[in-house]
């Protein structure tokens, strides 16, 4: 019923409404906007890399001659393995979360016609399909006689585990095992399909999914070499690796420890995502910061138009106006304005938006979070605007019309 | 209609005690026309916001329209006013954000009145006190004289039992004091009970009856209802 009233009343103060309604608006567009970019950050960290973290540390030796290789691979693989806790130990290229490894574009045919995306290969020897805990969905694991030396960044025509995300890109609906593809000079055929296996730098800006990732199977050798891949029980980690460390570097003296990348898996995960941590953090104030701002911005205006009508409400009173009438005057009058706020906010939030995906390469935002920046933006009105109503509502009839 | 009896009414602020009504009574039958007279500071204020429920009282009885009305609460306050009373300020009171037409719509809609009733009340209402044409303009488009017949209609739309006027013409000009005096007499002539305070002794002794308070008290009623002229002293 008291609608019609608000309306008409707003419309003698236009510009205290247009200027709130704005300041909604913006906290509307960014809270939309930073929310969804928090949840996909938050979904980023989540990622399944696809293998036992929890039990695996690196450690990445640089500095040897390529020559010796071998001798320099066994010899530290040995003081690995005799690291008490190390329960196995393999030689690999790379390792999620770690320094980015052999990462090359892929073709579906030779002469790269059909070009696949951007893809990380993980090469391994004989311990390390197995050490890493891949999850096999279909196919085979590598036999013995599938691991052959690298030639030069990969075997020759080597067979690979593929993602099944990976597959599904490259060969939708279809069967990928005894599939090929072309790379890195050479080409590779499925044996087997895993559940996942995450990229080295998920997020980063080259492989479209962070999940398009093969594991080759290989033999160490000089182009193999220097990096390992060690297994443990997962409360034993910390010490282990700390033990590894030095029994690596006193098996092979002349070479260096790169003691950035030689953590155990979950530390690098964790130092992997710091960026993203203290973005979420950044966002999440700044979305705190704007909601705060606009419930006191509400909560001024509110009260100073109880102040300026102060002898209209004891007039209302006065005719007739029970304490909920005026309660809820401002509350309707509140929600109009947030709801003008909240519809300039979401052309704001889309055209933000839309920046955002020219500028920073996110996806646009998915039509879910308006509905849900609105609701927010409700309640939070709904909250700021009960004290100065309920205190518009306490005012006696009687010492407001005194006051002429 | 309105019978006061035995009541008082004290104002306490920190340093003292203002025994604003002392001893009040006061019988006003339906149909009448009574005129409040007193000094500044008497209590006429006072009684007249009690009279129309804005304000409590500290003892003694009050029965509005054969109901007694002392223990209501708030919201039974609100509803009843809304229902039987109608107020006209000395300061007019129109809302400045809302039209005539609106400002006559507000104490219908708190009554939740069905649009059509609403609307006849409203244009009759206008019409009698020949604003009719105005109903689009706003309160500050319109002479000091023409808002508080607005007011006056706005109070009319309601068909209140009582009509309640704190110095109705105290801001208006002479000439505009009588039309709207000459107003509340046609009103009252057509049935509706009038309590007018009013500052003004040529006023005053246009209605039937005027009662004089002094120091919260009524000193002089004729309250057998015969019209009984008595000089004024005070302020003219
Ligand atoms: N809210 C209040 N608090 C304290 N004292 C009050 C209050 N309202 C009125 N009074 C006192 O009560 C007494 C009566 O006041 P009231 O306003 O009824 O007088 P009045 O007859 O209407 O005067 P005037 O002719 O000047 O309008 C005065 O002494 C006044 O100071
Ligand atoms: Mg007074």
């Amino acid at each position: 019923m008291q609608i019609r009233f608000v309306l008409a009343a707003l419309r003698k103060h236009r510009l205290a409404t247009f200027l709130i309604a704005l300041q909604i608006s913006l906290a509307c567009a960014v809270l939309c906007n930073a929310c969804f970019l928090i949840v996909q950050q938050v979904h980023a960290m989540r990622i399944d890399s696809g293998v036992d973290e929890a039990r695996l540390g690196t450690v990445k030796l640089s500095g040897f001659d390529p020559k010796s290789a071998n001798d320099f691979n066994a010899r530290v693989v040995d003081a690995l393995r005799h690291v008490d806790g190390v329960q196995s130990v393999s030689v690999i290229s790379g390792v999620p979360f770690g320094e980015p490894g052999v990462r090359a574009g892929i073709g579906l045919d030779p002469d790269y016609k059909q070009f696949g995306g951007v893809i990380d290969f993980y090469l391994g020897d004989d311990h390390a399909a197995h050490d890493f805990g891949l999850h096999l969905i279909s196919g085979r694991m590598p036999s013995p006689d599938d691991y052959m030396p690298v030639t030069k960044f990969v075997p020759s025509n080597a067979p690979v585990l593929i993602t099944r995300t990976l597959a599904e890109h490259l060969w939708p609906g279809q069967n990928p095992l005894g599939k090929q593809f072309w790379g890195l000079d050479t080409q590779f055929r499925v044996i087997g399909v895993l559940d996942h296996l995450s990229v080295s730098q998920p997020g980063g800006s080259e492989a479209k999914d962070p999940d398009w990732s093969v594991f080759v199977p290989a033999i160490a050798g000089p182009n193999l070499a220097g990096k390992y891949l060690i297994r443990a029980q997962p409360n034993d980690m910390p010490r282990v690796m700390r033990e590894a460390r030095e029994a690596a570097l006193k098996a092979a003296p002349d070479a260096v420890l790169d003691t950035d990348q030689s953590h155990s898996l979950s530390r690098l995960r964790h130092s992997y995502f710091e960026s993203a941590r203290v973005m979420v953090k950044l966002l999440a104030g700044v979305v705190v910061a704007l909601l705060g701002t606009t419930a006191l911005g509400i909560v001024g205006l509110a009260s100073f138009w109880v102040t300026q009508r102060r002898k209209q409400i004891g007039t209302r009173r006065a005719l007739g106006a029970t304490r909920g009438d005026i309660l809820r005057y401002f509350q309707i009058e509140n929600f109009i304005i947030v709801s003008f706020g909240i519809l300039l906010g979401m052309l704001l939030a889309y055209g933000l938006s839309l920046e955002l995906m020219r500028s920073y390469e996110v996806p646009r935002l998915p039509f879910g979070y308006m509905p849900i920046g609105a609701a927010a933006l409700w309640i939070l009105g709904q909250l700021a605007v009960l004290v100065p109503a309920l205190r518009a509502s306490a005012i006696t009839p009687v010492e407001a019309i005194r006051t002429l | 209609m309105l019978e006061m009896r035995d009541m008082s009414k004290i104002f306490r602020t920190e340093q003292v005690e203002t025994h604003a009504l002392r001893s009040f009574d006061l019988h006003v039958r339906e149909g009448e026309f009574v005129t409040v007279t007193g000094p500044s500071g008497s209590g006429k204020t006072t009684f007249l916001n009690i009279a129309g429920l804005l304000d409590t009282f500290s003892t003694g009885a009050y029965v509005l329209d054969g109901q007694d009305v002392s223990d209501l609460d708030d919201y039974a306050r609100s509803k009843l006013r809304n229902r039987k009373i109608g107020f006209i300020f000395q300061g007019f009171n129109l809302l400045p954000d809302l039209n005539l037409f609106d400002n006559l719509d507000v104490p219908l809609c708190y009554r939740r009145l069905k649009r059509a009733e609403r609307h006849q009340r409203i244009n009759d209402a206008l019409a009698r006190v020949g604003l009719a044409s105005r109903m689009k303009h706003y309160p500050s488009q319109l002479s000091g004289g023409q808002q508080q017949r607005a007011a006056i209609a706005r109070a009319l739309a309601g068909h209140p039992r009582l009509l309640l006027a704190d110095e109705p013409t105290g801001n208006l000009d002479s000439q505009m004091a009588l039309e709207v005096m000459d107003l509340l007499q046609d009103i009252n002539r057509a049935g509706s009970t009038i309590v007018m305070v009013t500052h003004d002794p040529n006023l005053a002794s246009r209605a039937q009856r005027n009662v004089h308070i002094v120091d919260g008290r009524v000193a002089e009623d004729p309250a057998d209802g015969t019209i009984r002229p008595r000089p004024v002293e005070g302020t003219a």
